[in-house]
């Protein structure tokens, strides 16, 4: 378990790459978990996420020998996952058209009184299915991993400016679609 | 559809203004946006052990295929001696053809890629970059797994010309030049493919006569 820790993502892509196929175990339990949220967040459930995240991990040893710089082998797999993401999200638009957002769910003026965090946790959750991928996923990165513009830039090659816009868009789409769930 | 938020709200939501900075009027604007952005479900995601196990079963299947094994007989490095007895004058003899050798070299222009064939298995090509300024150009392709620092190019002089000279195994090769150990650039004699990722990879197919052009 120690070797396991100290070994370094170059390490273990080099072994890998030298034969010792079982090496990429420790990867898979590495990244495993470090990006299930984003992939559960980007696709709205938790177990298609399992299924992008188990694909983007098989996908990625395939290409290892791809992986121009193995000391960056985090950014590369979170890049196919992401491209995973974007193709499953563009699967499921064509094969399941959105439905409305929920208006069924108590508003903060019903007298009731019943509408609390995890409803509106759930309209939110509805609402992002709405939005482009790209919006969703900015909003995704920003606000559920809670990283800056900067960092999202660097991962997604996107211009600071850029993400802000899309980021801003969303920010109005989601107002209007979450009207009466405020 | 109802108006988008005001763009000082937004810089609240941005982490750029604090909700206490808004003007009063945007008060209320304010909370009900940083509320809706709060609704964010932050929660961790765990997911099952089995993936492990699923991605293990698939990666051992993969690396047992007969195209991955022979993909991975290709790519793999192999580590080669060589010992060489030699007298004097073939010391001197070798120094006097490779002095006019580069000298033929740098007296005209030369394709970015030149080839000679090495041996059945491997072909020898030439890499030329010309790179004015560059501090350090290395080659990394699929033939040495990318490692930015297995194949340094040499400058001719003072020309901007960094060349080196490769033994690659027949098949095809992606590959790029990196200049001053970061920067990444495509063989501009060659030509290029979409890498996934946004960047551009070099091609060349290595046949048992030299290489071809794809």
């Amino acid at each position: 378990m120690g070797l396991e820790a100290e070994a370094s993502d170059a390490d273990v892509v080099r072994a890998v790459l030298g034969g010792d196929v079982e090496r990429y175990a420790v990867l898979v339990r590495r990244y495993r978990d470090r990006y299930a949220r984003y992939a559960a967040r980007m696709l709205g459930s938790r177990d298609i996420a399992e299924d992008a995240v188990q694909d983007a991990l098989v996908r990625a040893f395939d290409r290892l020998a791809d992986c121009r710089d193995p000391t960056k082998f985090a950014g590369w797999l979170f890049l196919i996952l992401r491209n995973r993401c974007f193709a499953e999200r563009r699967r499921r638009r064509r094969e399941r058209p959105l439905t409305p957002v929920d208006d069924g769910l108590a508003g903060p003026d019903r007298p009731d009184g019943a509408y609390d965090q995890l409803e509106r946790q759930r309209a939110l959750e509805q609402s992002l299915q709405h939005l482009t991928a790209e919006q969703r996923e900015v909003f995704v990165l920003k606000h559920v991993e809670g990283m800056a513009y900067e960092e999202i830039a660097q991962v997604t090659g996107a211009t600071v400016a850029s993400l802000k816009m899309r980021m801003h868009r969303a920010y109005d789409r989601l107002r209007d679609l979450m009207r009466g769930h405020q | 559809m109802i108006a988008g938020y005001h763009p000082l709200v937004k810089q609240v939501l941005d982490g750029e203004r604090s909700l206490a900075d808004l003007p009063a009027h945007l008060r209320t604007e304010g909370e009900e946006a940083v509320r809706l952005v709060q609704a964010a479900d932050r929660a961790p995601v765990t997911l099952s052990a089995a993936v492990e196990q699923r991605v293990m079963a698939a990666v051992r299947g993969h690396a047992a295929s007969p195209s991955r094994r022979a993909w991975h007989w290709l790519h793999a490095p192999r580590e080669v001696q060589l010992r060489l007895r030699v007298r004097p004058w073939v010391v001197w003899g070798g120094a006097l053809a490779a002095a006019a050798a580069l000298a033929i070299l740098l007296t005209r222009p030369a394709p970015s890629r030149v080839t000679q064939v090495a041996s059945r298995d491997s072909v020898f090509v030439r890499f030329v970059l010309y790179a004015p300024g560059a501090r350090r150009v290395a080659v990394a392709g699929t033939f040495n797994q990318w490692d930015r620092s297995a194949a340094p190019l040499v400058p001719a002089g003072t020309s901007g010309v960094w060349t080196t000279t490769l033994a690659l195994p027949v098949g095809q090769h992606q590959y790029a030049f990196v200049v001053d150990g970061e920067r990444w650039v495509a063989d501009p004699g060659a030509p290029a493919v979409d890498d996934g990722f946004g960047r551009r990879n070099s091609l060349v197919a290595v046949t048992a006569h030299g290489t071809r052009a794809l």
